[in-house]
């Protein structure tokens, strides 16, 4: 499933996306078209405050790197575009 | 009600969000195994995580962590399981909602005394719970969408739990917090963490706001903590699930816990073992969304053999009309 990812060379940010995006639908029962990307999800009322608990877990299992408290930010997790640049900016590869 | 079209698998309904039944009657739930079930590879790792963070803390504060005590089975033996297991400096901490069944305190004085750890009850003004728990039945204060496995009440009941767990843990240097969550309660990405608390005030700024606006600046008491004391105290405490780290039944966690003279409460609905208002919110959450908020839950525990499908079902079914009838009385709230 997800894991897969990050036994390839490259991620592009496409893959990053398509991965966020199928965790917040299958995590959080929405379908992936109803998930504005640009907007937040909390202010959107897709996730409350443990679903970024979850995001950031997902994070560190797929991508390699822990999110440090200081990391959970509205600059980081403000949307699904700006989680996307944020894993872009710190995934590690095994 | 009883012929309500469920999975046949677990106890999913038609009514829960985004189900879909194949031909043999089996939700898109327990053909995925969606909503990361039972990850053995997540959860292995978090018990090794987790030992190591104790072991660095344990011993250097007054207490090692603080356990959100319910008096109900999960929270008794979780309890057990931090004293006993993983040999921690306990503080049990309960939130009386003023709906805890009087079993349910008994229950907490024996196995307090039993395990031999301080205890702290902390209970707000009940005129103010009332309120509370009227406003969350009547309006839709949380997104439907994060109400799946929670009902309105027990989200806000529990809100105050985790804020008044977590300013304790701030003003005395207690490193973790503990609670009895068990998987499909929680994701099994929550096992543990921790937060960033000005995030965390941002992302509930919302609904606070619509709180306070509905019941006035009582609800920051309850709901929020100051930024003197998390300046003060400049360190986050962990979250930490212990129960979902066990391969237990229901009925293994009972026997475990009867010894300590541990009583099953007889005024709660099958839900609980702890709460009386838990009845009422069932019913609202039902009557509103059309599915019990414990569905998932009980629906996970059928899916890992944890309990039995028919007993599931005897649990969502028991609602006791009294202590739904007692509430609403309570709440002063007119019905039919
Ligand atoms: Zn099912």
């Amino acid at each position: 499933m997800n894991n897969q990812i990050i036994n390839t060379e490259i991620i592009t940010k496409k893959q990053i996306k398509d991965s966020l995006l199928d965790f917040v639908s299958r995590q959080f029962l929405v379908d992936k078209e109803d998930i504005e990307l640009d907007k937040s999800l909390i202010d959107t009322g897709i996730i409350d405050s443990m679903g970024l608990i979850e995001i950031s877990t997902f994070i560190t299992q797929n991508f390699n790197f822990k999110v440090s408290v200081d990391q959970m930010t509205r600059q980081n997790f403000g949307s699904i575009l700006l989680l996307v640049d944020f894993i872009d900016k710190n995934k590690r590869f095994n | 009600m009883k012929n309500i079209k469920r999975c046949t698998r677990c106890i999913l309904s038609e009514n829960f969000p985004k189900i879909e039944f194949d031909e043999k009657g089996v939700c898109n739930i327990c053909n995925n195994e969606l909503l990361c079930s039972t990850d053995s590879v997540i959860i292995d790792k978090a018990r090794g995580e987790i030992k190591n963070l104790f072991d660095v803390a344990r011993g250097k504060s007054e207490y090692d962590a603080i356990l959100c005590y319910s008096g109900g089975k999960d929270s008794t033996y979780t309890l057990k399981l931090a004293v006993e297991k993983y040999n921690l400096k306990v503080l049990s901490f309960t939130l009386d909602n003023g709906f805890i069944s009087p079993t349910a305190f008994r229950n907490i004085e024996k196995v307090v005394s039993k395990l031999g750890v301080d205890q702290i009850t902390y209970r707000p003004s009940y005129k103010f719970m009332k309120s509370l728990f009227r406003l969350s039945s009547l309006e839709t204060i949380y997104n439907p969408r994060t109400l799946i496995r929670i009902s309105a009440n027990c989200n806000s009941c529990i809100s105050i739990v985790n804020n008044t767990a977590l300013k304790l843990a701030l003003e005395k240097d207690i490193p973790f917090i503990l609670a009895g969550f068990t998987l499909g309660q929680i994701p099994c990405n929550t096992i543990y963490y921790k937060n960033n608390y000005e995030f965390l005030k941002d992302t509930r700024k919302p609904i606070l706001d619509k709180l306070k606006s509905q019941l006035g600046d009582e609800v920051s008491r309850y709901f929020e903590i100051s930024d003197s004391l998390i300046t003060k105290s400049g360190f986050y405490p962990h979250n930490i699930n212990l129960l979902t780290l066990e391969d237990i039944t229901e009925n293994e966690i009972i026997e475990e816990i009867l010894p300590m003279g541990w009583e099953i409460p007889k005024d709660v609905d099958g839900c609980s073992t702890n709460c009386i208002i838990n009845a009422f919110n069932n019913h609202i959450h039902n009557e509103k969304y059309g599915y019990s908020p414990y569905e998932l839950e009980l629906s996970h525990l059928i899916r890992n053999g944890q309990i039995a499908r028919e007993r599931a079902l005897e649990k969502i079914y028991d609602r006791p009309v009294d202590q739904i009838e007692y509430t609403y009385r309570e709440l002063e709230i007119k019905h039919n």
